[in-house]
């Protein structure tokens, strides 16, 4: 018989109730999984989906929402010219309530931009010219609203056509309605205005050149921000809220589970503060006591990290695939959340344990003996 | 039904005690002028005892409930602190040992009334328990356990939960846990306290055989003097006082 074997009797000998607190750390892990993969899935995707395009740097007025702030189209003008930019493409881009769907990115690109370029056809074609009454769907987008080539689609009060399925190469593109600037600045009553300018740089720019180029667009356009693209949405405030708030969530949830298991050890200590004497008049050093009422907490905290690591990345995936989330983002459960949210888990246990354990210690053989 | 208890004293401890294995007087334990007093201050347990007893001894120690017969008991094997006096093993104080959890381990076998074994550990592994304490590996360990329940009778039922044994059985698994790390000294609280008259008798029997086959000294209180003749000397305590200390050669009262 091992010294795990004694500390796995521990956690058995109540098995309901265990169980229970397992299940209250791995619903508070379960909600770190998901909260956080989602917020950070968001992030993946968006920046997915700047690579995809070949946006190099973004212009953009993020400070305030996830959707930027519109500014004068003008200002690409200022921009194009300058050293090390290759190209620039003008976007308006907003979420909106399509039909059925509760939220849908709509992306519209300046005709000819180069973020047309990535899209690859899958069935149908591209609209003619900027002026056709006409639209693109992710394929993702398309899957959601559930139409295809030939279909109408309504936005806001205008009626369009879909033209064509695209891949994009990333799931922000494939969940995107993708049609010309200038009809969708028509649509919204956004005449004139966009609100990002993806610009892509010329190959071989160092990237102390890029940093430069970004202050130098700062300088000039006070309308909005030049930001690499890979940092353009983990730099805004809105992003940092919605992180802030997830992990906040988490941490409220972890907290309720460090509360579960030391309820959940002080009860085991207790119940067995007999059990206690007579190991301390068998010989047992306090130190192995400790030991003994740690390493169950840290088990109970393991086993509901991995249960809990578990719940997570099911009700994810499940959270992924309806409609209001599907398209918008692809939430990213990276080895490195599930092994933070386990050592999380872990470290709860252990935590939870102290009080516990330094309870125990406490007792002497003789009153431990009475009970 | 059972085999003999072959087993090998334990050497003292360097850690736990500073000395040789003999006090200069020859006593394993001495005992001068101790006093227990509980905390609450209402209750004084012990009063002044008294007593000395050699290696190889089987000493009774009886008297009414509450005379402080257990509480005695539990100063000899450390799992309690005199208020006043002296209390020696082997010479060295046992109220300041450095380590009393090694001495409990090594040096004492404790058996108890109650049986207090752990619940939801087989005959097999609360036999083991003790032995967390020692030197010896895993499967030593384990053989150990297997030799001592055989030696107790209890091959039978080495994969058995306590709830599924009988009282006599809990008591025999509990004598060959106290055997575990091969005590020097082993202390019985009523350990047939729980147990009907046939079950007495067989466990009075089981402990008397250790005591003899190991010449390991035992310390058994009781409050039934038909167990008490059993022992080679009687020690009778009355309101934390002893009152009588009789030897089957030496049946002088000391008051």
């Amino acid at each position: 018989m091992t010294f795990f074997t004694v500390v796995v009797r521990g956690l058995t000998r109540r098995r309901m109730r265990t169980g229970l607190t397992l299940l209250g750390i791995a619903i508070g892990i379960a909600a770190v999984v998901a909260l956080v993969g989602i917020s950070h899935g968001f992030s993946q995707s968006w920046d997915a989906g700047m690579k995809a395009r070949g946006t190099d740097v973004v212009v953009s007025n993020m400070s305030s929402s996830l959707i930027p702030k519109p500014f004068p189209a003008s200002v690409r003008d200022r921009i194009a010219h300058l050293s090390h930019v290759d190209a620039t493409c003008a976007i308006l881009v907003d979420v909106m309530s399509i039909e059925n769907a509760e939220m849908m990115m709509v992306s519209a690109r300046e005709w000819d931009g180069f973020a047309w370029k990535n899209l690859k056809l899958i069935s149908g074609r591209m609209p003619h010219d900027p002026a056709e009454r006409a639209v693109v769907l992710g394929r993702i987008a398309a899957d959601v609203l559930k139409k295809k080539v030939g279909d109408s689609i309504q936005i806001e009060t205008a009626e369009l056509s879909v033209v064509g399925i695209v891949d994009g190469n990333a799931w922000v593109e494939n969940g995107s309605v993708i049609l010309s600037l200038p009809l969708f600045q028509q649509i919204t009553g956004n005449q004139g205005n966009i609100n990002a300018i993806d610009i892509r740089v010329t190959p071989s720019t160092s990237a102390e050149d890029v940093g430069r180029l970004c202050e130098q667009i700062n300088r000039l356009v006070p309308e909005g921000r030049a930001m690499l693209a890979s940092e353009n949405i983990s730099n805004s405030e809105a992003y940092r809220m919605v992180k802030a708030m997830s992990w906040g969530t988490s941490l409220l949830a972890v907290l309720v589970g460090i509360l579960g298991v030391m309820n959940t050890m002080l009860m085991n200590v207790f119940e067995r503060t007999q059990e206690i004497g007579v190991l301390l008049a068998l010989g047992w050093k306090r130190g192995r006591i400790i030991s003994m009422v740690l390493w169950e907490s840290a088990l109970l905290g393991l086993l509901g990290g991995v249960v809990g690591v578990l719940i997570g990345a099911i009700g994810v995936q499940i959270l992924g695939a309806t409609p209001v989330i599907r398209g918008l983002l692809e939430p990213d459960i990276s080895i490195g959340l599930l092994t933070t949210s386990v050592a999380i888990a872990v470290a709860v246990g252990v935590i939870s344990g102290l009080y516990p354990a330094w309870r125990s210690s406490r007792l002497t053989p003789s009153q431990a003996l009475q009970g | 039904m059972t085999t003999d208890l072959v087993t090998q004293h334990s050497s003292i401890s360097p850690a736990t005690l500073d000395t040789g294995t003999a006090s200069p007087s020859g006593y394993l334990f001495e005992a001068v002028g101790l006093e227990k007093k509980f905390e609450d201050g209402q209750v004084q347990a012990l009063r002044g005892v008294s007593l000395s007893v050699a290696h190889g001894e089987f000493v009774a120690i009886t008297g009414p409930s509450g005379c402080g017969k257990t509480t005695l008991l539990r100063m000899l094997g450390a799992l309690d602190r005199p208020t006043a006096g002296t209390l020696l093993y082997r010479g060295n104080s046992i109220p300041d040992l450095r380590d009393p959890s090694t001495y409990r381990a090594h040096e004492i076998g404790f058996i108890f009334q109650a049986f207090h074994l752990l619940p939801t550990f087989t005959a097999l592994e609360n036999v083991q328990i003790p032995m967390f304490e020692s030197d010896r590996p895993i499967s030593e360990r384990r053989d150990r356990a297997i030799m001592l329940l055989k030696s107790v009778g209890l091959e039978h039922r080495l994969n058995h939960f306590p709830a599924k044994l009988s009282g006599g059985e809990r008591q025999r698994v509990a004598i060959a846990r106290s055997l575990a790390n091969d005590p020097s000294v082993l202390l019985a609280d009523e350990p047939t306290g729980n147990l009907d008259s046939e079950n007495t008798r067989l466990i009075l029997e089981l402990i008397v055989r250790v005591h003899r086959e190991q010449s390991m000294t035992l310390v058994l209180v009781t409050h039934d003097m038909s167990i008490a003749q059993r022992a080679s000397r009687t020690i009778q305590m009355k309101d934390g006082r002893v009152v009588s200390d009789r030897s089957i050669n030496d049946h002088r009262s000391i008051e």
